[in-house]
């Protein structure tokens, strides 16, 4: 009996690397983008780091799937915690293999900020430890966003769309990504919209992009870089900028105007845009989702300006727009994009802004999006359910109300939804703690510690200043903890966790 | 009379220096304009740091962002200042350096609440140049035996036979 589990464990697990191997490897083919940018603009020792860097993930994608065919071939079938596990371990053995090319470079001091940068790129949080932007090869810049892209859209359904012709277990790995909306009845289909939705806001985006660089100055193939750079940024909600001083470096309303409209469109549901591109356009209106978003960002623009023009901040509305609103909502759709410095959150802005920023970057934006956070979703029906249970102590016995919401299609708020969302914002509100409480171990104040450790939790990427080189190295990696699990919403790690205590377990019990 | 002339001659000299002293003392790190915006803001100051990424003008203006290594801030300058600059800052280059006296305003009313310098003055104290990023011959070497070895595990993974097995 016992022999026979182990057998069939021993098959599952060899299947888990088999398609986190396949899953590498789609991410070590593109590889080649940045490596091609290096060599077309001469970058000669940028490019030799790619080849190196690619060079390694391909062995180390053969190896995992070399050692997990013969089990496949037995039949060995993907279930639910394995296809979970996939996601997981993907996601870790590629923040390994993608940050060599940061590392090689020279402008990370450390592999662990390497790792910090390419977990910050995936979960598109937006936070930064490599240095000295401003001189960066454009092979790393093009790499840095594409991560953050490709983290945007996730790389388990990057993968299942191109590579996946084995779809056993396929929709159990997709979900194991935090994104659990089946847009097509087959899952292949469904990563393939994905993919479709992101490239043609790409060709859009980055075109407006070019066009209002070549407006604020910029020479055409930069106009080009940053156009695609900022696009892929904003709409991953990403929070990467090719210069120090992120969207400060540009000094053009217009171009923050479309970065905004780019980030709150990233920051939807890709199930939301796929009704629209059916036509639904009512849907704009109904979604719980974008009700929820458009309260809780009203309301938290709304208090921070009030708060820092009173504090006298920001004395003219341009400004408080600018800077207040822009931020506020950068942070809301967790981009990070910032165009204030770091510093000026915790000196200037108050401990109440702080607060503000702090809630919003922990709500987030939609489920099955770019973004990271609770998710306008999971607010929302928690809130529906707060009001349902409110009225059902108010009203006679035996009526009994059905509550519904509307996402997509109309849902019956049941106590099993209310529950779930429940527990996922319990973790997250877990999470954050956890992080703020080590951050003030380390001696940092709490409100500052409180907004790098919502920032890293909700995937945002804006910082007040803890993230630094000199940051200590357990406080990072508990970031990198705080923006994977935060990403991958928990259970796909806990999974993976799962997995990793049962197998020592029976090699304990073996001995 | 000799040592009259020989006091005036130290005494020059070391007026000079305290006045070079004094004037590099005036430089301000950009990362304490902004770390104390509220103390700086509205006050001239100077800075000296590379030029980078583009200049980008602004009719008879351009912005220049300047990193002095502790940051980096955005100069509004005259055009005519800003064609001075020769070299800015990228991977191929180190940008001319530049040292910029001007106004310091932590909410430019000016460009919406910008960080800014608005410069009275900008002078070019070093030109900048090419950057050479030379190869070391291990990089070469790692580079050459690790994409042979993944070419190869490629095809045993992945060529005809491994199809047929
Ligand atoms: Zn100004």
């Amino acid at each position: 009996m016992s022999g026979v589990t182990g057998i069939k464990r021993q098959g599952s697990a060899a299947l888990v690397g088999y398609y986190t191997g396949w899953v590498v490897l789609a991410i070590t083919l593109l590889m080649a983008v940045p490596l091609l940018t290096s060599l077309l603009l001469r970058e000669w020792s940028a490019a030799l780091d790619f080849v190196i860097g690619m060079s390694v993930s391909m062995l180390v994608s053969c190896l995992l799937i070399a050692c997990g065919r013969a089990a496949r071939r037995r039949g060995a079938q993907l279930d639910w915690k394995s296809g979970f596990a996939v996601a997981a371990l993907s996601w870790l053995v590629l923040m390994v293999l993608c940050a060599i090319p940061y590392r090689l470079s020279g402008h990370c001091q450390s592999f662990l900020d390497g790792c910090f940068d390419v977990m910050s790129g995936f979960t598109t949080t937006g936070l930064v430890l490599t240095q000295d932007l401003d001189h960066l090869s454009e092979g790393l810049n093009m790499w840095r966003h594409m991560l953050t892209f490709i983290g945007g859209q996730g790389m388990v359904v990057l993968a299942l769309g191109f590579l996946g012709r084995h779809t056993s277990g396929a929709y159990q790995m997709y979900c194991g990504e935090g994104k659990d909306v089946k847009l097509l009845p087959n899952v292949k289909n469904t990563a393939r919209i994905i993919w479709r939705i992101s490239m043609v806001y790409l060709l859009a985006g980055t075109a407006a992009l070019f066009v209002c660089g070549l407006f604020i100055g910029l020479p055409p193939l930069q106009a080009f870089l940053h156009g695609l750079y900022i696009f892929e940024s904003s709409w991953s909600t990403g929070g990467f900028a090719p210069n120090t001083q992120n969207m400060m470096f540009y000094h053009s309303f217009a171009y923050e105007l479309i970065t905004m409209v780019i980030f709150i469109l990233g920051s939807l549901n890709f199930g939301l845009h796929y009704a629209v591109w059916q036509g639904k356009r009512v849907e704009m209106a109904k979604n719980i989702e974008v009700q929820s978003f458009v309260i809780t960002s009203f309301l938290a623009c709304a208090l921070a300006a009030a708060k820092l023009s009173q504090l006298g901040v920001y004395t003219n509305a341009v400004s408080v727009f600018r800077r207040v609103v822009y931020n506020v909502l950068s942070a809301h759709t967790t981009t990070g994009f910032g165009n204030v410095y770091a510093r000026q959150f915790a000196n200037e802005w108050g401990d109440f802004g702080i607060l503000v920023m702090t809630i919003a970057m922990l709500i987030g934006g939609s489920a099955c999006s770019t973004a990271g956070g609770f998710k306008g979703l999971r607010v929302g029906i928690v809130f529906r359910g707060l009001v349902a249970d409110v009225r059902r102590v108010l009203s006679p016995e035996r009526c009994v109300h059905i509550e519904k919401y509307h996402h997509i299609q109309d849902c019956v708020l049941d106590d099993a939804a209310v529950r779930s969302s429940g527990l996922i914002i319990l973790c997250y509100t877990a999470l954050f703690a956890v992080t703020t409480l080590l951050g003030v171990w380390y001696g940092y104040p709490l409100a500052q510690s409180a907004f790098e450790a919502a920032s890293a939790t909700g995937n945002v990427g804006l910082s007040i200043g803890v993230t630094q080189v000199s940051t200590p190295a357990l406080l990072k990696v508990q970031y990198i903890l705080a923006m994977y699990l935060g990403r991958l919403e928990f259970l796909s790690v806990f999974a993976l966790i799962g997995y990793v205590i049962g197998g020592v377990k029976k090699t304990c019990a073996r001995h | 009379m000799c040592k009259t002339l020989k006091l005036c001659v130290l005494t020059a000299a070391l007026a000079a220096v305290l006045a070079g002293l004094a004037a590099a003392a005036d430089v301000t790190a950009v990362n304490e304009l902004v770390d104390r915006s509220l103390q700086w803001n509205g006050k001239t100051v100077a800075i000296e740091g590379e030029a980078i990424g583009e200049m980008l003008p602004r009719g008879n203006y351009a912005w220049v962002n300047v990193n002095d290594g502790t940051n980096a801030i955005g100069v509004w300058m005259p055009l005519a200042d800003a064609k001075k600059i020769s070299v800015y800052g990228d991977y191929h280059h180190t940008g001319d350096t530049l040292r910029v006296t001007g106004t310091f305003s932590r909410d430019c009313a000016e460009h919406g609440g910008d960080v800014d310098i608005h410069s009275d003055s900008v002078q070019i104290v070093k030109t900048g140049g090419a950057v050479g990023h030379p190869v070391s011959g291990g990089k070469k070497a790692a580079a050459a035996g690790l994409s042979a070895a993944a070419l190869l595990a490629a095809l045993f993974c992945f060529g005809p036979r491994a199809k047929r097995r």
